[in-house]
């Protein structure tokens, strides 16, 4: 790497202090690029060649139920979440820092916290006997338990919880770039509160909520183990069908095809994701 | 104004009170689950109908759970250590090299932090049971390495776009080698990068459960698959009990972290 | 006129401890031009906010027109207002930041439309209607953002160093533009700046803040020429001072020794001094010329340095006891056969257009 940086050949100028990235390339290369290649390719080659795997995955009313349930949770997690993270993101960007920071905290720590640990909580929390079910009850909000696990309410539950610091802490970045000048403009503009919010705070949060949005939507996609344990079978998600076609049936070419298109999708959303952050970079002043 | 914390009257009511109730929603389980581990109830009942510390003697009685926590601390700490050097590498191609491809690269190194987890669990499970790596220790540190590493190069080219390099050359211009200097100048400059690097390395491969899942043996167990598999079984309070010390792990890590950037900061 | 229209009474502001500003009271006539000059951390821009609505006073009123302000809040207050960072919504272009206190206003669609373009036509960025604020220079900015308070004929607007991020060429076109509207629209302005010379340029009123209150208020040319204290005279305009000491007092003319031993007599006291009081001796350096007039005082000196800029000439000198005095005669006391370096020169003001300040 110092010697390459000297060197001034055309060869050298396009290798130029490239050297020292050699042992991450091989390692990314040849255990992760070549398995996932090479389970791509089995999708198209096991059990034998042919694309009969695509054709039983979109033509099996299960599995096409699996797709949409997977894109159903997925929005309804993103939603919930944007909307519960934005008024706590508003608040942390503009709090005094000694309150602030308590919540940070809480963040962090929910955020650290064994991601099982985490999920074997709500299990227990949410189960028809847990804590939620009986206080509603003997607070006499409702009489028979809620049904709040191995459902949609669970996975929703569940992943939100999971996924709300994702979303607040870019959001709290987004919300603190605008300056509050701006809004005592607005005011003075005229603006009453309810105006500027939707006028001018919203529009200017807007590729902060639309960049966290989105990176919560594609992480929801692929989700395991939240669903897994939270969510009913009626309702199962695409990455536990791979999971479960691959160990449990051992149809490597069928979870292959369906890891295939998860990752298209994955991908696809992920590049989108970039353009949005990759603009709202470029774009500076704005 | 509504960017101005002092002039939101009553909005600042509703939202302080939101807020609030959603820290309240994210330390709920968190309290309630190292709560239960101290609770007497083999159903889970809460309140708890009385105090004990069973669970936790039974958790330390069954050498399958001090395995599996040995076996996940050895993974984890050389996945960071590998991920951590290999990523420190990287990191100066991607900040200081001059080459084609440069966003390329950086986008490719990512990738595993971004492609959902099972896809990835599969592929490698099928390459290691191809060439022999399945349910080893090896192929435990090779999976995780390669999830660790976005988080460590993360941090680390954070720090070193933030450093300026004409500190590293005014050093080399006093005398000092390139390496010297890197050494001497430029790590110590970037070290809060570096910590939170190997952190964040360890607790991706402590905390994973996908991977593990696929890649266990019956002999070769991490903590997180010994969780998953008492979870699926039955919700026995052993696990609260080795939850509990999971959570008091993340709380000894985060004041670690605390002090130690306050430190290092300095 | 027995109708004020805005009243700023004993206006104060503290953050803890800590007084930025202290009882400011000032009535401003309609259609003025009022600038705040002073240091920076004054207390100005508090003042201002207290009447923009951002920060409720701690004790003292505002009102307009008889009425206060203080429970009306900011959207409702109908003021307009100009800040010193660029607060155009980046979201919106030009025209729809013209237009957009129109619009929460709920104002017909046609008449928005016409104000928009009258507006825009007022600072001269017509053609800008379409462009995105980010897509415009600092200056251009700023008119916008002029136009954007303006659109909505709001009685009073502040203006809080709008022109402090530009450099010095546009800062002078668009002064010269503040003038333009000011006396087109009639608006009454609070004009905020530290900068002396943008506050003579502008100004109708200048009221001098110091570590939050105000020190003088009045038109540059009285502070110029009458300065209330040693503070308001360093801070408007160029002056030189001398260390003397009070002799006497007689018939409003007072006679000080200085330094060097010379009396000087004839000198206008800010106040009553006592006998053999500490006082410092201030002269612009415009008063100050190298030929002797009429009723001239002298001062003997050695000319350290000279320098010639065509329509004046500007010369250094140090009095025997080593204070260095700043001398720009003006056109017509240039005495090009006393301006060469040396020692054992004089040099001559009239007493009356100095002052004395307590030391
Ligand atoms: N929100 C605030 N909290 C604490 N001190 C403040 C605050 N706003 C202004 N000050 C202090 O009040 C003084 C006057 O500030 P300001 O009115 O902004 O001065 P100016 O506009 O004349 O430069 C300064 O010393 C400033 O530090
Ligand atoms: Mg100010």
């Amino acid at each position: 790497m110092q010697g390459s940086s000297l060197r001034r050949g055309s060869i050298a100028g396009l290798t130029a202090g490239s050297g020292s990235a050699l042992p991450a390339l091989l390692l990314v290369g040849l255990f992760f690029i070549v398995p996932v290649v090479a389970l791509l390719l089995r999708s198209v080659t096991d059990p034998e060649p042919g694309l009969q795997n695509y054709a039983a995955l979109f033509g099996s009313g299960t599995y096409v139920r699996v797709f949409l349930n997977t894109f159903l949770v997925a929005a309804v997690v993103t939603a919930v979440t944007i909307l519960v993270a934005f008024p706590v993101a508003w608040m942390l960007a503009i709090m005094p820092p000694a309150y602030g920071s308590i919540v940070f905290g809480i963040i962090i720590l929910s955020m650290w916290t064994n991601l099982l640990t985490r999920t074997y909580a709500w299990m227990v929390l949410l189960q028809r006997t847990g804590v939620i079910n009986r206080t509603l009850m003997g607070l006499g909000i409702i009489q028979e338990p809620l049904p709040l696990i191995n459902n949609l309410a669970g996975v929703t539950i569940g992943m939100v919880y999971i996924m709300l610091p994702f979303m607040i802490l870019p959001l709290v970045g987004t919300l603190r770039a605008i300056d509050p000048m701006t809004l005592r403009a607005a005011a003075l503009c005229g603006a009453s509160p309810f105006q500027a919010f939707r006028r001018i705070l919203l529009p200017l949060s807007l590729p902060g909520i639309a960049a966290g949005g989105l990176m919560v939507f594609v992480m929801s996609l692929g989700y395991f183990v939240t669903p897994a344990l939270l969510g009913g079978t009626s309702n199962m998600m695409l990455a536990e069908m791979i999971a479960q076609t691959v160990q449990s049936l051992l149809n490597w070419g069928l979870g292959s095809a369906a890891a295939f298109v998860l990752l298209v999708i994955t991908m696809a959303l992920y590049a989108l994701q970039l353009r949005l952050v990759g603009a709202r970079r470029t774009g500076g002043g704005l | 104004m509504l960017l101005d914390y002092d002039r939101l009257g009553w909005l600042r009511v509703a939202l302080v009170g939101f807020t609030a109730a959603v820290a309240a929603f994210l330390l709920l389980p968190v309290v309630f689950i190292v709560l239960l581990s101290f609770g007497s109830s083999r159903w889970l009942a809460f309140p708890p109908p009385g105090w004990t510390l069973k669970w936790y003697e039974q958790l330390f009685a069954d050498p399958t759970w001090i395995d599996a926590a040995l076996t996940s601390a050895r993974i984890a700490a050389m996945s960071a250590v590998l991920a951590v050097v290999i990523g420190l590498f990287a990191s100066f191609a991607l900040v200081r090299g001059e080459f084609r491809g440069r966003q390329l690269l950086r986008g490719l190194l990512l990738t595993p932090m971004v492609l959902p987890v099972v896809v990835f669990a599969i592929a490698i499970y099928a390459f290691f049971l191809r060439i022999g790596l399945a349910g080893t220790t090896i192929g435990f540190v090779i999976a995780h390495t390669i999830l660790a590493l976005p988080f460590a190069i993360i941090p680390i080219t954070a720090a070193l776009e933030g450093f300026d390099k004409s500190i590293e050359d005014a050093a080399i211009v006093c005398g000092a080698s390139p390496l010297q200097a890197r050494l001497r100048i430029t790590l110590p400059s970037i070290r809060i990068g570096i910590f939170s690097a190997a952190i964040f390395s360890f607790l991706a491969s402590w905390d994973e459960v996908v991977v593990a899942i696929f890649m266990a043996s019956p002999t070769l167990q991490t903590l997180p698959v010994k969780i998953w598999g008492s979870l699926r079984a039955d919700l026995s309070p052993v696990v609260a009990a080795a939850s509990s010390l999971l959570v008091g792990l993340t709380l000894c890590l985060m004041i670690v972290t605390a002090l130690l950037r306050r430190k290092l900061s300095r | 006129m027995t109708r004020s229209f805005l009243s700023i009474r004993a206006v104060r502001k503290t953050f803890g401890a800590f007084v930025a500003v202290h009882d400011v009271t000032i009535e401003v006539p309609r259609g003025e031009f009022l600038t705040f000059l002073g240091p920076s951390g004054s207390g100005k821009s508090t003042t201002l906010y207290a009447i923009a609505g951002f920060q409720d006073p701690t004790s003292g009123d505002v009102l307009l027109e008889d009425k206060s302000l203080l429970a009306v809040p900011s959207h409702k207050r109908n003021i307009g207002m100009v800040f010193q960072r660029y607060t155009l919504f980046p979201n919106l272009s030009v025209a729809e930041n013209v237009a957009f206190p129109l619009s929460v206003r709920r104002r017909p669609d046609a008449e928005v439309k016409r104000k928009v373009a009258d507006m825009l036509a007022l600072v001269r960025l017509e053609n800008f209607a379409d462009r995105h604020p980010g897509a415009l220079s600092g200056g251009q900015q700023q008119r916008v953002a002029l136009a954007r308070a303006l659109a909505y004929d709001p009685p009073i607007l502040l203006m809080d160093e709008p022109l402090s991020a530009l450099d010095k060429k546009l800062r002078q076109e668009i002064q010269a533009e503040i003038r333009r509207i000011h006396r087109e629209t009639g608006v009454t302005i609070l004009y905020v700046t530290h900068d002396q010379e943008e506050a003579l340029h502008l100004s109708d009123r200048i009221a001098l803040f110091k570590e939050g209150r105000i020190e003088q208020i009045g038109t540059g040319e009285d502070l110029y020429v009458r300065p209330a204290s040693e503070f308001v005279a360093g801070f408007i305009g160029n002056s030189n001072f001398l260390p003397a000491e009070h002799l006497e007092t007689a018939a409003g003319a007072a006679t000080v020794r200085l330094a060097d031993g010379s009396i000087v007599t004839g000198l206008t006291a800010a106040e009553a001094f006592s006998k053999g009081q500490k006082v410092r001796l201030m002269v612009r350096p415009e008063a100050l010329s190298l030929a002797p007039g009429p009723a001239s005082a002298a001062l003997a000196v050695d000319i350290v340095d000279t320098a010639f800029f065509g329509d004046r000439r500007r010369v250094l000198a140090r009095t025997a006891s080593g204070d260095e005095i700043d001398v720009r005669p003006t056109s017509d006391t240039i005495d090009p056969a006393g301006a060469a370096a040396g020692s054992g020169q004089r040099i001559y003001f009239d007493p009356a257009s100095a002052f004395l300040f307590p030391a």
